[in-house]
């Protein structure tokens, strides 16, 4: 049996470390935001011509309309190995207006001689983007609160409230790890990613609640152990039942990645990735922090009442 | 005890089967059509189309003239032939959101134009001036009465049939009694900009400014008309402050790829389920193959557009939804393990496991719950999916692989130990 709560230093220094290192990235350069949250336009276009070049498309913009693109990117596009996607960004500011949208469709219209062009575009105002990401934070808290409130009145037999805050604690450690990923990474942050995130929150309290169910009747079971001992055992017999669990989901979405990442869906690949990250954060968080976390609070919770048992009685 | 098994195993199997034959056909009942579950309708992300955002030009919109606004774009939308649209108000954010199908060209880069103030008008027709599509011609010289001098205009429902009550301000009241009585027996059209909306014939001369306009009206085509007239014309004017287009070959073959996704996901649950569980496992993978059929064809009835997300939602929920089955077999193993009967190992895993079931499937729900709530779009989709997959993997999960079970335990092969990957005694 191995024994959880006695490393848990290590595991939890891990998870200090990935967190600490996305916080610094953070600070230091920003996180990315996508334009759904900042606001800007995205044009994704399809194209049979295989010559040309990203410094050419860019060239080809600042002539249509005068405004350059924050970035553009050539994608490869798998079902027909002769196309390939043209995607052109424009930041916050530099969204486009209508006008400027239809220069450069016929821009590049002409550049590519497209009888029909096959573009998709989005451009989202600032003010939208701002009123999305509060939404998905807002999301976010009050997500966590319900969660909160049910595994406190659910796990009284653990003492609800610690049981509910450890829980939580393993909830927003896998949030701040999927952040922590994406600071590190420099990607995007969209709704979809929020959207990902309380996904996560969802499901990552399923393996805890696997967990602390058998505590819960373990604790009936076996009247006398004390805390770590009840956690350990009861983590020990769980560790299949977390482990599989999580398993079946993220085949799931690693074959959606993976299919995502060859044909090149952009949204779906965006929304697999956290989810990837977060679920194997779940885990993580689930086996090697919520228990130990149950036990150090537990444990401090018992010894105020004996000691204050204890002068009362000195 | 053998016949209830029995009797049970065939209704799960007749339910499966029927769904599975739902999932490529469809019904007909009456005169309305149960839509097969591949004929599922697509969102417009998958089939592409336009997405935007309309916000009024004017401080203090109430939803009353958002309402009206929205009856006025949809007719000009149906007057482009769009049919398929979406188009609803979001009071809390103060705009109208306006979805529809197109694959692109001229169409979507009209929005501004949904937009526009526009005027109604009531006028004489000429018999012979008309359009391309049979529609009599607005003539300019015909004006009659315009949307000022209409006082308000009500859907209404009398003796079996749908129609429009109108009545005039006084002024128009007078000038709409001289017109039909030089016009009885002829048409006056009624015009949003230049685009015809009815063009009833006038039945006798109407003095006191009240009338109905009849017909072969749907409810939907009498309020509409309602709304119109009522609306006059939109009250301000509105921009589009997003304006999304998805091309529909990039949606289609997305479309194709998430459901291979989704079925090689379903087929490596199904490989490491058995592999894990052996018998259970295979039948639970029977089960979450039905869950995902019945999913589909779920929302294929309730006609709720799928989207990219939405497909990402099916293809989770099957994952979390056998979630449930790892837990109940997780359960019996130990319990053979401990020396219990395979029938006995059987009960207390399914009885054991619920209470971890219920709990882990709730919260998800909240989250579910709160995303619905929370996101707009096709994002929307995702937490419908999710939602639904849960709620029904409770029965998949647990009624339909208990019933699957028990039924191969009475079937008397079911007792090997080595069938559930367990040892007695290990």
């Amino acid at each position: 049996m191995f024994d959880f709560i006695k490393n848990r230093k290590i595991f939890f220094g891990i998870s200090l470390f990935v967190i600490i290192a996305g916080i610094i990235l953070t600070i230091m350069n920003g996180l990315v935001m996508d334009i759904q949250f900042e606001g800007g336009t995205i044009m994704q276009i399809q194209t049979y011509d295989k010559e040309y070049t990203s410094e050419e498309i860019e060239a080809l913009v600042i002539d249509a309309i005068g405004k350059k693109p924050s970035s553009v990117q050539r994608l490869s596009s798998m079902e027909s190995k002769e196309s390939s996607i043209l995607m052109i960004k424009f930041r916050k500011s530099d969204a486009l207006k209508k006008e400027e949208n239809d220069a450069l469709l016929s821009a590049i219209k002409e550049r590519f001689s497209f009888d029909n062009i096959n573009a998709s575009y989005e451009t989202v105002e600032p003010f939208i983007g701002r009123e999305l990401l509060n939404r998905g934070l807002l999301a976010t808290l009050i997500s966590s609160l319900l969660i909160f409130i049910y595994v406190w009145w659910r796990f009284s037999a653990m003492s609800g409230v610690p049981a509910a805050a450890t829980a939580l604690i393993a909830l927003l450690h896998d949030a701040f790890v999927m952040l922590a990923f994406y600071a590190i990474f420099r990607l995007p942050i969209n709704d979809t990613f929020i959207a990902a995130i309380l996904t996560i929150l969802g499901y990552s309290i399923n393996d805890t609640i696997v967990i602390y169910d058998r505590v819960r009747e373990n604790r009936i079971l076996i009247r006398k152990s004390h805390n770590a001992e009840l956690m350990n055992r009861s983590i020990n017999q769980s560790l299949s039942r977390s482990i599989n669990t999580t398993v079946t989901t993220l085949i799931t979405i690693v074959v959606v990645y993976i299919f995502a990442s060859i044909y090149n869906i952009t949204s779906l690949k965006e929304f697999a990735l956290p989810l990837i990250v977060g679920m194997i954060a779940g885990v993580y968080s689930t086996i090697f922090i919520a228990g130990p976390l149950w036990v150090m609070w537990k444990n401090r919770a018992e010894k105020k009442i004996s000691s204050a048992s204890a002068t009362r009685k000195a | 005890m053998k016949r209830n098994n029995g009797a049970y195993f065939l209704a799960v199997a007749v339910l499966i089967l029927a769904f599975t034959f739902l999932l490529f056909n469809e019904v007909r009942i009456g005169n309305t059509i149960i839509p097969a579950g591949k004929d599922i309708r697509q969102g417009i992300d998958l089939k592409g189309g336009v997405y935007a955002l309309l916000y009024p030009e004017k401080d203090d919109v109430t939803d009353s003239d958002l309402n009206a606004a929205k009856a006025v774009i949809e007719s000009r939308l149906d007057n482009r032939n769009i049919f398929d649209k979406n188009v609803y108000v979001e009071p809390e954010k103060n705009r109208i959101v306006v979805e529809y199908p197109s694959k692109g060209g001229a169409d979507q880069y009209d929005i501004d134009e949904l937009g526009n103030i526009g005027s109604l008008t009531f006028r004489e027709v000429d018999d012979k001036q008309r359009d391309s599509r049979g529609n009599y011609l607005p003539l300019d010289d015909k004006i009659i009465l315009t949307g000022a001098d209409v006082k308000s205009a009500k859907m209404a429902y009398y003796q079996g049939k749908y129609l429009v009550e109108l009545e005039f301000e006084e002024e128009g009241s007078k000038i709409f009694s001289d017109a039909t009585l030089r016009l009885k027996d002829q048409i006056i059209a009624i015009f949003m900009d230049k685009d015809l909306l009815s063009y009833p014939k006038v039945d006798e001369q109407i003095t006191e400014g009240k009338c109905v306009i009849t017909g072969s009206f749907t409810a939907k085509e009498a309020s509409n008309l309602a709304g119109n007239i009522q609306a006059g014309a939109l009250p301000f004017k509105m921009t589009a402050k997003q304006v999304n287009f998805i091309s529909p070959t990039l949606g289609e073959n997305a479309f194709d790829i998430a459901i291979k996704a989704g079925i090689i996901s379903l087929l490596l649950i199904g490989l490491f389920m058995t592999i894990m569980y052996r018998l259970p496992g295979f039948l639970a993978f029977i089960a979450i193959s039905a869950l995902a059929i019945f999913q589909i064809d779920i929302i294929s009835w309730a006609q709720i557009p799928l989207t990219l997300p939405g497909i990402a939602g099916i293809i989770l929920s099957i994952g979390m939804g056998v979630d449930a089955n790892v837990i109940i077999f997780e359960r019996i193993k130990e319990e053979i393990t401990s020396g219990k009967t395979v029938s006995t190992a059987l009960e207390l895993g399914f009885k054991r496991a619920f209470s971890a079931i219920i709990d882990s499937n709730i919260t998800t729900l909240i989250t579910g719950v709160v995303l619905y709530v929370m996101t707009s779009g096709p994002l929307k989709g995702f937490a419908v999916t999710l939602v639904l997959g849960i709620l029904l993997s409770f029965f998949t999960a647990i009624t339909v692989t208990r019933v699957l079970l028990k039924f191969t335990l009475s079937l008397g092969f079911g007792n090997k130990t080595w069938l559930y990957g367990a040892k007695r005694g290990a």
